[in-house]
């Protein structure tokens, strides 16, 4: 049921995303029940908060940065740049404040590192969602 | 179950591995070239093109203790001093709850916006911050810091509270000096909701300002008035350091301001106000801003009206070393900046500014500075 859910929406994505950018989906693990808005997951993704609403550890799983969907989540879920958002955590980096999200390289890799881990939050093109995560609606 | 949690946190660590990783390095790049207009000087540049004032470049090894406590070292090498590498910031972190750190060693002291990144060019849209506000002789600490932040509703806050002491070289007026502050606390607070950021900084140290040039003109002094001589000597005396940020960060476009403080009343140093306030556009891969900057360091000669009660003979000689120990220090001049600064990468970027420096003391100094840079990160 689930996985067809995803697969309409992964088409109805795809259709649409003919005449828009893509869009980007935020997904955790399937047993993640916590509250997850957009400041949230700005939160998360900016090392401001290290656990989910319900006080599991949180682990944010970055895209590397010229991929599409990386460029798509700074600037739609974090409001910036990349660069801006790579020199935010050159501040944090360089006064050991902070350790930027773990980079992989696909939308399949943060599926497969979210899948397994519940306390792992990423994002993927939404047509890559599966039903092994659970995408998580921002609004 | 066993098994389980086994399977879990092995993924857990392969996930996190940059956060539990034993050491990570990480590097910044500053490589800044400047030209006056000719015959002028400004920041170290004169009118043939310099490499050396501005660049460094660096490298921070941090590795991990154990779960709450990080080691952190930064090598940098800056060409003012030849490329001489130094251990510039050494520290241990304790990770005390998720919103309170405690940090000791060597660090940056967090007296401006830009202070803890104040070397990671990348990190800011101007070449180099404002001298008139970050140029100040007590940047790093010996010592302890706590660091706080938390949020209340959609308000951010951060407070860091500093102690501990320090001890600089430096150049003032044109002759070498040494800093030294005793008992140096700081309390900085900075606020954010939404796009607005506020900022304020509290500071007092012991402070003692040590420029051998002086000397021989203070031992006059004292000579015809020990309490002169202690008065205007900057020995032991209380310096105080107010500040304040103000940001609005639009994304498309943003503006901030600082103005800080700094008064030391038993001391030959003039009391100082230095702000900046500076705009920007964001447009893709562009970022034009303008920065305006001044400093006011002339207030006049303190201490004069001493003078008047020591006998007829000994006024005229008083006078004038308070005034000529006095008048090397005081300072009035603005800065006007127009820069651009291209993001070429998400770790390199790549700016130009040219600078307008108007000196209301000696109209001899005024200076046209060009400089660019390129700005690195790894």
């Amino acid at each position: 049921m689930l996985r067809k859910h995803a697969l309409l929406a992964a088409t109805l994505t795809l259709l649409t995303s003919f005449s828009a950018a893509a869009a980007t989906t935020v997904i955790v693990h399937p047993s993640n029940a916590a509250a997850l808005d957009e400041k949230s997951v700005q939160r998360i993704f900016l090392g401001k908060e290290k656990k989910f609403s319900d006080g599991v550890e949180s682990i944010p799983i970055n895209q590397v940065a010229d991929s599409a969907v990386r460029g798509d989540f700074d600037e739609n879920v974090l409001g910036r740049s990349s660069a801006q958002v790579s020199a935010y955590w050159s501040k944090l980096v360089f006064t050991g404040k902070g350790v930027p999200p773990k980079e992989v390289s696909s939308d399949a890799d943060v599926i497969e590192l979210v899948s397994k881990n519940p306390s792992a939050i990423g994002y993927v093109d939404s047509a890559s969602v599966t039903g092994d995560v659970k995408a998580v609606s921002l609004n | 179950m066993m098994k389980r949690i086994l399977a879990l946190s092995l993924v857990a660590a392969a996930v996190s591995s940059s956060v539990h990783a034993d050491v990570r390095i990480n590097g910044f790049a500053n490589l800044i070239g400047g030209i006056t207009s000719s015959d002028d000087t400004l920041y170290g540049y004169d009118d043939n093109i310099g490499f050396g004032e501005e660049s460094l470049f660096a490298i921070q090894v941090s590795g991990d203790i154990n779960d709450r406590m990080t080691a952190t070292g930064q090598l940098v090498a800056r060409g003012s001093d030849d490329y001489e590498v130094d251990f510039e910031w050494a520290y241990l972190t304790f990770e005390a709850t998720d919103n309170t750190n405690i940090s000791a060693g060597r660090f940056r002291l967090p007296l401006f916006r830009y202070s803890a990144s104040l070397d990671v060019g990348y990190s800011y849209h101007w070449v180099n911050a404002p001298r008139s506000v970050y140029s100040v002789p007590f940047n790093n600490l010996d010592g302890l810091r706590v660091d706080y932040s938390n949020y209340a509703g959609d308000w951010e806050y951060n407070l860091q509270l500093s102690a501990g002491t320090i001890d600089n070289d430096f150049t003032t007026a044109g002759q070498d000096a040494n800093f030294k502050g005793d008992n140096v606390i700081v309390l900085s607070a900075e606020a954010q909701y939404e796009a607005l950021k506020l900022r304020g900084v509290i500071g007092r140290a012991k402070s003692t300002v040590d420029v051998p040039a002086l000397a021989p003109a203070i031992g006059q002094l004292r000579s015809i008035s020990p309490e002169l001589a202690d008065l205007v000597e900057f020995e032991d005396d209380t310096g105080e350091f107010l500040g304040f940020g103000v940001e609005y960060d639009a994304f498309d476009w943003f503006v901030s301001a600082e103005v800080t403080s700094i008064e030391a009343t038993d001391s030959y140093n003039p009391d100082t106000i230095a702000y900046y306030a500076t705009a920007g556009i964001r447009y893709g891969k562009w970022t034009p801003s303008l920065t305006y900057e001044a400093t006011d360091a002339d207030d006049g000669p303190k201490l004069l009206d001493r003078v008047a009660g020591f006998p007829a003979p000994f006024q005229g000689p008083l006078t004038q070393l308070l005034v000529g120990i006095q008048q090397s220090f005081v300072e009035k001049n603005d800065t006007i900046t127009a820069g651009v600064r291209y993001d070429y990468d998400t770790n390199v970027a790549f700016k130009a500014d040219v600078s307008k420096y108007t000196d209301d003391i000696d109209e001899s100094s005024d200076a046209t500075l060009v400089r660019f840079a390129v700005n690195y990160v790894f």
